[in-house]
């Protein structure tokens, strides 16, 4: 099949305003969805479900999260973290002080709590910007470990600090071995991201980027930049506290407040950098990106520093996990702002025009 | 009245060296713009650099004299810090001009993980020592005016002394010396400076020597008080509120908001934190400094800008 | 030449005060032929004593290059001194082209028509704003007092204060730095003056809020481009939509249904714009990558897509080619006649502006020195001295 878009006339604005606007683009994605749900169970062992797709699957959806607010409202947040931390206790809490409540209504109900949240502490994002804006998230972020720490109601008491859920169940569906944890995860991110999408292609989408690109013309043309960016802080968040309920149960199954502390807000943001700001591809590239790399490093520098005849600490992979993700950070902001995604779109269409470059 | 005071004094004697920190900051942010988030880094880097090297030299050397020692590990930590701002400036803050602050911001973190990460390599990731010969007991002040006096560590007096000297001497800096005249000018308007002949990277990397030596002090200071290790690159978290209550651009406001911050945790801490489960000082500075700038967006120092359009 | 006479290609329709004028199939060889017609008809129109709207057929007919000039020249003359607005019916490609390109160079409405009937259409509408404007004109339509504006120090405006009047083109002209952008900024209200009040549509004011001026229909352009540089042309000017725009967040989230219908409808309009702005071609570009001159076309469509009822334009036409500005003085002469908007503008140019305007205002180091019609200002002692001191 040739991958041309010559000779694809689009008929209608309608046609012309579909997610993919290029029909092999969309048999691609369709294609890759039907694998991920059927291909991959029959494929892949169970210690790559564990250590690598589902820890993907769900920062995935929490990059989705900081990359609205990041990439396309253009507010910079180091309290994802926080967040998530929201989700995770806020569903704990749900599902345990509610006789009878799902896990899935848990899940959405600490994402919506996420979300409340979330608005408060936009709030200083209407009076300050950017430098300013991200210590005032950093205020979220502390105060949340303070919170879950400390204050013994949100963890039931629980005299270990640490609280835990027992395997979820949807609708008789238990989830309770890797595959099923995958395949949940997977449905409920397939969902977000369509959402997602839809969202940054239309008038809000719209919105943000306004904001985010020049925010006195912005107000100008009308936007309100209050409702704007609160609606960015909110939907961000309740992204964020899906991927934290996720996280705690799915993933986790029992947690610590250190599980969402800063590191995971740094780590979240420079997802967004290295995938790729303001593109929802970009979310997907930053989170495989992360997850994979440390694996990689575990198993390489070892190997190399076998063949060198030199021992490798544990301690030493991790320094140099630091250092290549600081270069990277760094590269990327001066080389490629918009991150892997870009580099694949670019990618892409010089295929799309293979082989006559003009 | 004098647990009071204690309290207070103690919360000076430490704001005193948020202040330090938060200078850092506040210099870098003057003269590039840059909201330098790995000021915690560099204290971190330098510290480490200070230990090593002054349990090296003396290994190396073959003497004991522990003055001789530091003030050699010192000179080479001072040369390690000036190669780093020198570093910092040609690989990333060069490509980055005129780049928006957020992405300058990202910018240092990711500049924070690259130190931390080679800082470790090169230095080790124990706990090390930094031993200055600071008088570790603590003494008595103004017996005659309270009963029982007040307790004051001189460990921390000396460092509040020693952060104010290079405070007021910055200052100085920045007021007197045709340098810090340059680097003021190149703060109030890049283009301006650049027009009438200030070469801006080389007054970038001057101003990111001048951190990097802030960051050296507070690194030994905080270093010979607590030992040096891996957490000492947090102490950056804690000035943040420092800086945000000072504003940006203004030093004066950089002590001002440490002293403030300094008081504010301890008084919360000893006062407040009782009835909430303790631990409250790393937030309640953040909240601190998020109620100020609700009312006053641009610090207690900074400018008021109105966006031109 | 011809085999009727010119008076008989004169007709006059009084119940839609409207002269049409049949060039159909004549050919404009030289100047001379040029005056032999217009003449007749500066004579049948003054005649009449009074101004009438113009309908111009084309069909068929050829203006020899050499007589262009002339023959623009004499329309407009008799549009500015008997006219009250012209429609054109079915020029031939070339001399469609040479119309607009006079349009721009000239200052006049192009407003070409395919049919007499789509033709006629326009000029009810024509009419019918004109009538509606002369009923709303005792309202105050935007009018500044004693506004002053102070950044620290720097006082930007002093003391100033003027009328607009609906459906006019009126122009600010000033050296740099007189405070010109600060005046556009006060009436649309990213700045706050300290004294003065804004009246707008009958509204008095102390100070506009941008949202409540886009609200009630005031548009702007900026004059270093404030495009949103992250995204699309189109994305761009469909921004300028989003008052309009009413699904709520979960309808969005869900794409199909009323947010859908809604994205269409607006899609729609906003192709009109594109079309009216003749940037079809760079829909897709990032603006980023866009020459300087088509940033500040999508600029004007952004402002446009919010179907303003003023129009401010801070400098539309610095840093264009002389062909760029002919352009975008058609686009602004065409849109207040099309769409009936009023137009405040700024432009250096002196040129554009007198031919633009009915209204100037002159502002030197925040004050008002001057204000009239083109003529009177272009006169004014004050703006001679001052225009000379700016060494202009
Ligand atoms: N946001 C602002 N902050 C400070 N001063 C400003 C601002 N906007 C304009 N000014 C000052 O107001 C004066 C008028 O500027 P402006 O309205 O831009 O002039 P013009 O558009 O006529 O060239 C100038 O002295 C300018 O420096
Ligand atoms: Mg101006």
């Amino acid at each position: 099949m040739f991958y041309r878009e010559n000779g694809q006339f689009k008929t209608s604005y309608k046609a012309d305003q579909q997610v993919f606007a290029i029909p092999q683009d969309r048999w691609a994605i369709f294609a890759l969805v039907v694998f991920a749900f059927v291909g991959v169970p029959m494929l892949v062992d169970e210690y790559m479900f564990r250590a690598i797709l589902v820890p993907f699957l769900i920062l995935s959806l929490a990059a989705l999260g900081v990359n609205i607010l990041v990439g396309y409202c253009g507010q910079i947040t180091l309290g994802a973290g926080a967040s998530m931390a929201v989700g995770a206790y806020a569903a704990y809490n749900f599902l345990i002080r509610v006789d009878g409540m799902p896990a899935l209504a848990a899940i959405l109900l600490g994402g919506l709590m996420a979300a409340a949240v979330g608005i408060v502490f936009g709030v200083p994002s209407l009076r300050v910007r950017g430098l300013y804006l991200a210590v005032a998230t950093l205020a979220a972020q502390f105060f949340c470990d303070w919170a879950f720490l400390r204050i013994k109601w949100f963890t039931n008491n629980a005299s270990s600090g640490s609280v835990s859920v027992a395997d979820i169940s949807l609708f008789g569906w238990t989830i309770s071995s890797p595959t099923d944890k995958y395949l949940f995860c997977l449905g409920i991110l397939v969902v977000f991201s369509v959402m997602a999408k839809n969202l940054v292609r239309g008038n809000m989408g719209r919105q943000w980027m306004a904001i985010r690109d020049m925010d006195v013309a912005a107000t100008v043309i009308g936007i309100r930049p209050m409702y704007s960016k609160l609606t960015a802080f909110a939907v961000s968040s309740f992204y964020l506290g899906v991927a934290g309920a996720l996280w705690g149960f799915v993933n986790l199954g029992s947690w610590e407040p250190a599980a969402f502390s800063i590191d995971r807000s740094l780590q979240l943001l420079f997802m967004v950098i290295i995938g790729g700001m303001g593109a929802i591809s970009g979310s997907f590239f930053g989170a495989a990106f992360i997850v994979i790399l440390p694996i990689f490093l575990n198993q390489m520098l070892p190997l190399v520093g076998s063949l060198l005849g030199l021992q490798v600490s544990i301690a030493l992979v991790s320094h140099v996990e630091f250092i290549i993700f600081g270069s990277l950070i760094v590269f990327f902001l001066i080389v490629e702002p918009h991150g892997i995604a870009r580099l694949w779109a670019t990618g892409r269409e010089k295929l799309r025009l293979w082989p006559f470059p003009h | 009245m004098a647990f009071f005071l204690e309290t207070l004094l103690g919360g000076l004697m430490s704001g005193m060296l948020y202040s330090l920190v938060a200078l850092g900051f506040v210099l870098i942010f003057k003269a590039s713009g840059v909201f330098n988030f790995a000021q915690g880094a560099m204290v971190l880097f330098a510290a480490l650099a200070m230990a090593r090297f002054s349990e090296w030299i003396p290994a190396w050397l073959g003497m004991e004299n522990l003055f001789v020692a530091n003030l050699l590990a010192f000179v080479v930590a001072v040369a390690i810090m000036f190669v780093v701002a020198w570093l910092i400036e040609r690989l990333a803050l060069r490509h980055l001009v005129n780049q928006d602050g957020a992405t300058l911001l990202m910018a240092t973190l990711g500049i924070a993980y690259v130190l931390d990460g080679i800082g470790q390599t090169i230095f080790g990731s124990d706990i090390y020592k930094i031993d200055v010969g600071m008088p570790k007991e603590p003494v008595m002040m103004l017996e005659s005016v309270f009963e029982g006096g007040i307790l004051i560590n001189k460990e921390d007096f000396i460092a509040a002394l020693i952060a104010a000297l290079l405070v007021i001497s910055l200052s100085i800096f920045f007021q007197k010396t045709a340098t810090g005249r340059a680097l003021r000018a190149v703060a109030d308007d890049h283009q301006a400076a650049q027009s009438i002949g200030i070469p801006l990277d080389r007054i970038w990397v001057i101003v990111w020597c001048v951190a990097g030596i802030t960051a050296l002090v507070a690194g030994i200071i905080w270093g010979s008080k607590l030992g040096v290790q891996f957490s000492l690159s947090t102490i950056a978290l804690r000035a943040l509120p420092v800086v945000i209550l000072g504003g940006l651009t203004s030093v004066p406001g950089a002590i001002i908001g440490g002293l403030i911050i300094g008081v504010g945790e301890k008084l919360s801490e000893v006062y407040l934190g009782p009835f909430v489960g303790g631990g409250i000082e790393i937030w309640f500075a953040y909240m601190l400094a998020l109620v100020f700038l609700l009312f006053r967006p641009q610090g207690l120092f900074g400018e008021k800008i109105i966006d031109r359009v | 030449m011809t085999d009727r006479t010119h008076s008989e290609r004169i007709i006059f329709h009084d119940a839609i005060e409207t002269m049409e004028v049949d060039f159909s199939s004549m050919t404009f060889a030289d100047i001379a032929q040029v005056d032999a017609v217009y003449d007749e008809i500066e004579r049948q129109l003054t005649a009449t004593g009074q101004r009438w709207f113009f309908l111009v057929l084309y069909t068929d007919c050829v203006i020899a290059p050499e007589a262009w000039d002339r023959f623009a020249a004499r329309g407009k003359s008799a549009n500015v001194n008997h006219g009250r607005g012209s429609v054109r019916v079915d020029a031939k490609a070339e001399t469609r082209e040479a119309i607009r390109e006079r349009a721009g160079k000239e200052s006049f409405r192009s407003n070409i028509y395919d049919t007499r009937d789509q033709a006629l259409l326009a000029l009810g509408e024509m009419r019918k704003r004109q009538r509606d404007l002369a009923k709303g004109a005792d309202e105050v339509f935007l009018r500044v007092d004693n506004v002053s504006l102070r950044f620290g120090g720097v006082k930007a405006i002093t003391d100033i204060s003027f009328e607009i009047k609906r459906g006019e083109i009126s122009a600010i002209i000033g050296p740099n730095g007189a405070g010109k952008s600060s005046m556009l900024n006060v009436i649309n209200g990213v700045y706050h003056p300290q004294e003065g009040t804004i009246t707008y549509l009958g509204e008095v004011r102390q100070q506009m809020s941008p949202r409540a001026a886009a609200c009630q229909g005031i548009a702007r352009t900026f004059q270093n481009i404030a495009l949103f540089k992250g995204m699309s042309v189109l994305d761009n000017i469909m921004t300028g939509r989003n008052l309009k725009m009413k699904a709520n967040l979960l309808q969005q989230a869900l794409w199909f249904g009323p947010a859908q219908r809604e994205e269409l409808a607006h899609r729609a309009k906003v192709e009109e714009i594109i079309d009216f702005l003749e940037i079809q071609h760079i829909r897709k570009t990032p603006v980023g990558r866009l020459p300087y001159g088509l940033q500040k076309r999508v600029d004007l469509a952004r402002a446009l897509a919010m179907e303003p009822e003023l129009l401010l334009l801070d400098e539309p036409m610095a840093g264009m080619n002389v062909e760029e500005k002919q352009d975008m003085c058609r686009f602004i002469l065409d849109l207040n006649d099309q769409f009936g908007t009023t137009v405040l503008l700024i432009e250096h140019d002196m040129g554009v502006v007198m031919d633009l305007s009915n209204f100037v205002v002159v502002l030197d180091y925040g004050k008002k020195i001057a204000e009239g019609t083109p003529d009177e200002v272009r006169a004014d002692p004050n703006v001679i001295s001052a225009y000379l001191g700016a060494s202009h």
